[in-house]
Parts: structure tokens; C-alpha cells; sequence
């Protein structure tokens, strides 16, 4: 080979190197460092669609990552014990960034802060677990349902503006998302505006059978709610009827988007001129925002601008921005529209 | 020896409304219920009118059912704590297996109950047989159900099919479906226990077991059955549990443990074992969910409304407590 035919071997090789380089560079993601890592998503309590979704949705931005060499998962079950000993044994076995979902609260702080201690770059995320970041943790990658007030309480405005009366239906007693969103509908509504349940919110539980019956028994007591304020949209489904029932319309609802809601809406809307819709999304996203950090964070990446996540308005069946209600009959009623995650792998993560 | 709680066996009238002291029970949550339903009558009279009981029936008619199954166990001096397992292992393979499909409903059904009358031999077997104290043995069984849950869904049951959703939630004569089912189902319970030779075998090996191993009678079999009977109960359950609500949670379940067991107290049936109440037992069904309805409606917060439950309850048992000392 001559010396020029070896200069332009060279040249094709170091052009061909700086466009895979440059090639390389625009699919991988900002937060995606140099270092390589592995990565662990534990999941306190994942018996649900909307875990297993949001999990899918943080394993596909990890794969978005080539410094991420290994992913794993492990399920907590709703068992703190498991919980904890899932934390400890992934410290062990030596991954380099963990993303914790902390259904137990502060009981698995002490498993988070010895895998902190232990070099590992933990991330919980969406539920409070107590401590500090620095010192428990690396960072914790929280969920505000403030804004989620906010939105859902000018929607309320908007469509009544003189004034509502309003059942507010949560979880467990004194859980934190009710709590949150009750502050944001309380910024955004005057005296005007009057709830109908006990202070702060009904309890149910998130449990569709408890939510039916809360509903009837309000249904039965007020001939008239103009709004239904929830944070798990499915659970009301059951109970609705009860309106069409005594004669009156379904009233506007403002909630989280589920399939499932979005079909009931399209059934329903024509017999029920009060059937309002407005829905958040799913807030599966809040997973990925997670793993973002987790990444950044283990592989000397640029982490995302903000921890808080926060979700967007989704539907809205009276102006139809940002969109109309959706309905995906070929779907099951569990997948969220809302989500990135296309309804093919949703399906596949529920499956599983 | 375990002693007989109430009348010896024997000594009975073998009748559905029976004259004696099965009035007293009857009596008890007839006149509470009567109660209830006057206090609701001033303080709450939302929670009476045909909308609100059409909402709230079907689900007491759920918790009667599941009771009957409890007190089918308590009548032979067992307790059974594998109903939160039992009834969410229902709800999921009646609506994950279809997953939205009617024609898929039926092997799901069938699934259902073959897996309802394994639990059931499970824990006959274990208690009748090994002789395992019944509230392990049945703590055990529910987290082995609780596995199947888990194992056969990953823990997400899909939304109800169409189909079971007009089984569970369609209405007759104003009354909704699962409440004519449970009314058929209170029916049977009662005329076999009260009016058949193996009903009357069954409330005399509960109120004194040794006795009735004495006289040849095959207590073990009746202990099986006990437990089986009350599985198939969960699994129907559980089942129309899973149509009423259309988007069910694959731990429904959780919420009817406590409950099953307070219905049957407050039915009247001794802890102790012996003779069953059925009618006093669904009664006293309808008597908690109302109770429930009762204290939504006034709107007390939750705490209180948990508060007002856990006194009916103390109450029930300390009338009763009173009368048998």
C-alpha cells in the first residue's frame, strides 16, 4: 500500500469515526453519560397496570441509554420485608444506580441510605420515604398533584363560574396526592365553590367496590353535585350509573385518564348532556423522569432541569385542546392513551 | 371437650324460623336493623330511598354470601381467614381470563371454581385431617391463593366483560340480580341445614364433635365440606364482586375479611361452633353495609364512621355474651 492510498485508508477511517461519533451523539439523550452502569427498578408494590406500565416506561428510557449494560426489576409485592430485602440484596450484588419506588415510606429509608453509603446512586421517587438528599439518597425524584389542583380547579372555573357544588373522592385517609390536589383546587376556587363530602377528601381506599358505594350513598343524599373531583378515574365507572338511575345526568368529571373512561365517556356523553370530561394523564412519565436521574447521575450524564414531576392536562371533552376523549375499543380498559409508552408494549407489560 | 354453645344437639326443632332461642338471634338483628333503618329514617333519609339501596344491595348482598361461608366454618369450630385470597383469586381469573370476551367467560367461571373447591380441600384436608389449628392453617392458604393471584395475573385483573357485568348488575323487579342470588343462596343454606338429615348432622358435629364421633358419625368429611362449601360461597363471590365493579383491583378481596367474620358474630352464631343462623346472618349483612351507608350519608369522616362500625360490632357480641352467661 502507498503512502497516500495508506493517508486516505486514514482519512475514510477517522470520517467514518466522526459520523458514527456525531450519529451517536444525537440518538443518546443528554442524561446519558460516558460511564457505564447498571441499573435496578424496584417497585415496592407492583401489582398493578398502572406499575407495570410506568415500570415499562423506565425500563425504555434506560434503553435509550448505551452506558446502561443491565437492567433489573424485582417487585416488592406490598411487603415491606421484601421491599427492604430487595434494596439490600441489589446493593449487594454491587448495581451502580437504583430507582425506588418507596410504597413503605420511611420504613426502607434505612435499606436506601445503606446502599447510598455504599457507593450505589439511589433514586426513589413519586412517594415520600423521608430523609435528606446527600445524605439518604442521591436525589429524590418527587410527583406534585398541586398542579394537578390547579388544572382540574380552572376547568371547574371555566365550566361553572358562578359557583359548584363538588365531591372530591381519594385514596387511603391523609394520602399525600388527595392532600396535594386539594391545596391546588383550593388555590384556584372561592367560597363559591362547595364541597359536599367530609373535610378533606371521602376516603376510598382506590377501591372501586368502596368508591360505588360512597357514590350512591352521595348520589341518593344530592339531588345536585355538579362535579366529581377523583384521582383514579377507572374506580368510578361502577358507580355512575347511579345517576341515570334517579333520572339525572352524569355530572362533569375531572380525573385521570384511563382507556377505559375515555370508552365510558364516548357511551355515555349523548344521554348525559351534564358529562363533562377533563383528565390528567396517567403520570407513567414520572418513571422515566426517575430513571433519567438515576442515569445521569451514575453515568456522569447532564441531569434533566427538574425532580418534580408534574402532569399535563390530557382530555378535554368541551374544547378538545389538548385533545378530544380517546377511546381504544381494539385495547383493554386498562392501558393509559396518556402514555408514551405505545399501547402495543403496554399490553405487553401488563401481560407479563 | 368443647362444649355445646346453645342447645344441645338433639333437642332442636329442625325449622327454618325455629321457636325457641333461634328467635332470639333473629329477634336481636331484626329489631337493630329495624333500628338502623328509623335512625336513617330521621338522620339520613337519603341513604333509604330506592336510588341508594339500589347501590348499596348488591354489595350487601356480596357480603352475605361471603358470610355464610364464614359461618358455615364457625359452626364447626373453625375460622377461616383465607376469604381476602380466596374472593381476589376470583375476581382475577373471572376477568383475566376473558380479558373483555364474553365467549371466554364460562372456562373462566369453571376455572374459578375448580380452584375454589382445591383451596376448599386444601384447607379441609389440613384442618379435618392433620388437624392444623384452623386459623394457621387458613392464613396460609389465603397467601398460597394470594401467589395464585399474583402468578396467574401479575396482580392486574382486566375490566369486566360485558356479559358478567349484566349477570352481576342487571335488575329484576327492582331488586338487582346479585340480590336475588344471595336470597336463593340464603335460601339453600338454610334448607339444608335445617331441613335435611346431613344439615341437622352438621350443626350437631359443630355444637359437640366428640359427641358425634361417638355415635359414628364422619366428622371429618362434614369438616371438609365446611370448607369447601365456604370456598365455592368466596368464589361466587368474588365473581359477582368482579361485575359490579367494572374495573376491579386484584385485591378486592382485603376488604371483606373482617366483615365476613363480624356478620357472623353479629348473626348469632357462637364462635365456639354449633348451630348456624343463616337469615340472622344475612341480616346482619345488610345491618353493617347499611350501617356503612348510614355513616357516609351524615358525613362523618372516615375515622368515625370506622369508630361507629367497631361499636355496632361490640355491641352485637356483648348482647349476645350477656344472654349465654
Amino acid at each position: 500500500m502507498t503512502l497516500t492510498s495508506r493517508k486516505i485508508a486514514f482519512a475514510a477511517t477517522t470520517a467514518l469515526t466522526l459520523a458514527a461519533t456525531a450519529a451517536f451523539a444525537e440518538d443518546v439523550p443528554p442524561w446519558c453519560g460516558p460511564e457505564s452502569a447498571t441499573l435496578a427498578l424496584l417497585d415496592g408494590s407492583g401489582g398493578n397496570s398502572w406499575r407495570q406500565i410506568t415500570s415499562a416506561s423506565a425500563r425504555e428510557e434506560a434503553e435509550k441509554c448505551p452506558s446502561i449494560t443491565d437492567f433489573f426489576y424485582a417487585d416488592g409485592q406490598g411487603d415491606t420485608q421484601k421491599s427492604i430485602s430487595d434494596i439490600k440484596s441489589f446493593a449487594a450484588r454491587g448495581v451502580d444506580a437504583m430507582v425506588v419506588f418507596g410504597d413503605a415510606g420511611p420504613a426502607v429509608l434505612p435499606a436506601l441510605t445503606a446502599a447510598h453509603r455504599a457507593g450505589v446512586t439511589v433514586v426513589p421517587y413519586r412517594q415520600q420515604v423521608g430523609g435528606e438528599e446527600g445524605v439518604n439518597y442521591a436525589k429524590f425524584v418527587s410527583a406534585s398533584f398541586v398542579s394537578d389542583g390547579v388544572n382540574f380547579g380552572n376547568f371547574i372555573k371555566r365550566e361553572f363560574p358562578d359557583g359548584a357544588k363538588m365531591l372530591f373522592l381519594s385514596g387511603p385517609a391523609g394520602n399525600s396526592v388527595g392532600l396535594e390536589m386539594l391545596e391546588g383546587l383550593n388555590s384556584v376556587l372561592d367560597e363559591r365553590y362547595e364541597y359536599l363530602n367530609p373535610a378533606p377528601f371521602h376516603v376510598t381506599n382506590w377501591d372501586p367496590a368502596l368508591t360505588q358505594q360512597v357514590l350512591t350513598a352521595e348520589i341518593a343524599k344530592h339531588p345536585q353535585i355538579d362535579v366529581i373531583i377523583s384521582d383514579y378515574g377507572a374506580s368510578l365507572i361502577g358507580g355512575l350509573p347511579a345517576f341515570e338511575r334517579n333520572g339525572r345526568s352524569i355530572p362533569a368529571i375531572t380525573t385521570e385518564s384511563v382507556n377505559l373512561l375515555g370508552c365510558f365517556w364516548q357511551d355515555k356523553q349523548a344521554n348525559n348532556p351534564d358529562f363533562k370530561l377533563l383528565t390528567r394523564g396517567g403520570g407513567n412519565e414520572n418513571g422515566r423522569l426517575a430513571a433519567q436521574w438515576a442515569i445521569a447521575l451514575a453515568t456522569g450524564g447532564t441531569p434533566p432541569e427538574t425532580s418534580v414531576y408534574t402532569s399535563e392536562i390530557f382530555e378535554d371533552s368541551v374544547t378538545g385542546d389538548p385533545s378530544e376523549v380517546q377511546c381504544r375499543r381494539d385495547l383493554p380498559g386498562e392501558i393509559y392513551l396518556s402514555a408514551k409508552l405505545s399501547p402495543e408494549k403496554q399490553l405487553e407489560a401488563i401481560n407479563q | 371437650m368443647k362444649t355445646a354453645n346453645n342447645a344441645p344437639y338433639g333437642t332442636m326443632p329442625p325449622s327454618l324460623f325455629s321457636r325457641d332461642r333461634l328467635s332470639f338471634e333473629l329477634g336481636t338483628v331484626l329489631l337493630s336493623t329495624l333500628a338502623l333503618i328509623v335512625l336513617c329514617m330521621i338522620f339520613a333519609p337519603s341513604s333509604i330511598t330506592s336510588g341508594a339501596l339500589a347501590g348499596s344491595l348488591p354489595f350487601a348482598a356480596v357480603a352475605v354470601i361471603v358470610s355464610l361461608g364464614q359461618m358455615l366454618v364457625v359452626q364447626q369450630g373453625g375460622f377461616d381467614l383465607s376469604v381476602p385470597g380466596a374472593i381476589s383469586l376470583a375476581v382475577v381469573i373471572s376477568t383475566h381470563y376473558p380479558a373483555g370476551n364474553d365467549a371466554e367467560l364460562l372456562p373462566a367461571v369453571l376455572l374459578a371454581l375448580t380452584f375454589a373447591l382445591g383451596a376448599g380441600l386444601f384447607n379441609g384436608i389440613l384442618i379435618g385431617v392433620v388437624r392444623l389449628n384452623a386459623i394457621v392453617a387458613t392464613i396460609g392458604t389465603n397467601a398460597l391463593l394470594y401467589g395464585g393471584v399474583i402468578a396467574i395475573s401479575g396482580g392486574v385483573p382486566r375490566t369486566t366483560t360485558p356479559l358478567l357485568s349484566r349477570i352481576a348488575g342487571g335488575e329484576f323487579l327492582g331488586l338487582g340480580y346479585t340480590v336475588w342470588y344471595a336470597l336463593a343462596i340464603v335460601l339453600l343454606v338454610s334448607i339444608v341445614l335445617k331441613k335435611t338429615v346431613a344439615g341437622r348432622r352438621y350443626e350437631g358435629i359443630g355444637a359437640n364433635p366428640a359427641m358425634a364421633r361417638t355415635v359414628g358419625l364422619r366428622v371429618r368429611s362434614y369438616e371438609i365440606s365446611a370448607y369447601v362449601s365456604a370456598q365455592l360461597l368466596y368464589c361466587l363471590a368474588g365473581i359477582l364482586l368482579a361485575g359490579l365493579t367494572s374495573q376491579p383491583t386484584a385485591f378486592l378481596g382485603n376488604s371483606y375479611l373482617l366483615p365476613s367474620v363480624a356478620i357472623v358474630v353479629l348473626g348469632g352464631t357462637s364462635l365456639m361452633g354449633g348451630r348456624g343462623f343463616p337469615v340472622p346472618t344475612a341480616l346482619a349483612a345488610f345491618f353493617l353495609t347499611q350501617l356503612g351507608q348510614f355513616s357516609i350519608t351524615i358525613g362523618v369522616p372516615f375515622s368515625a364512621q370506622t369508630i361507629i362500625q367497631a361499636l355496632a360490632l361490640g355491641l352485637g357480641i356483648a348482647i349476645y355474651s350477656f344472654r349465654r352467661n
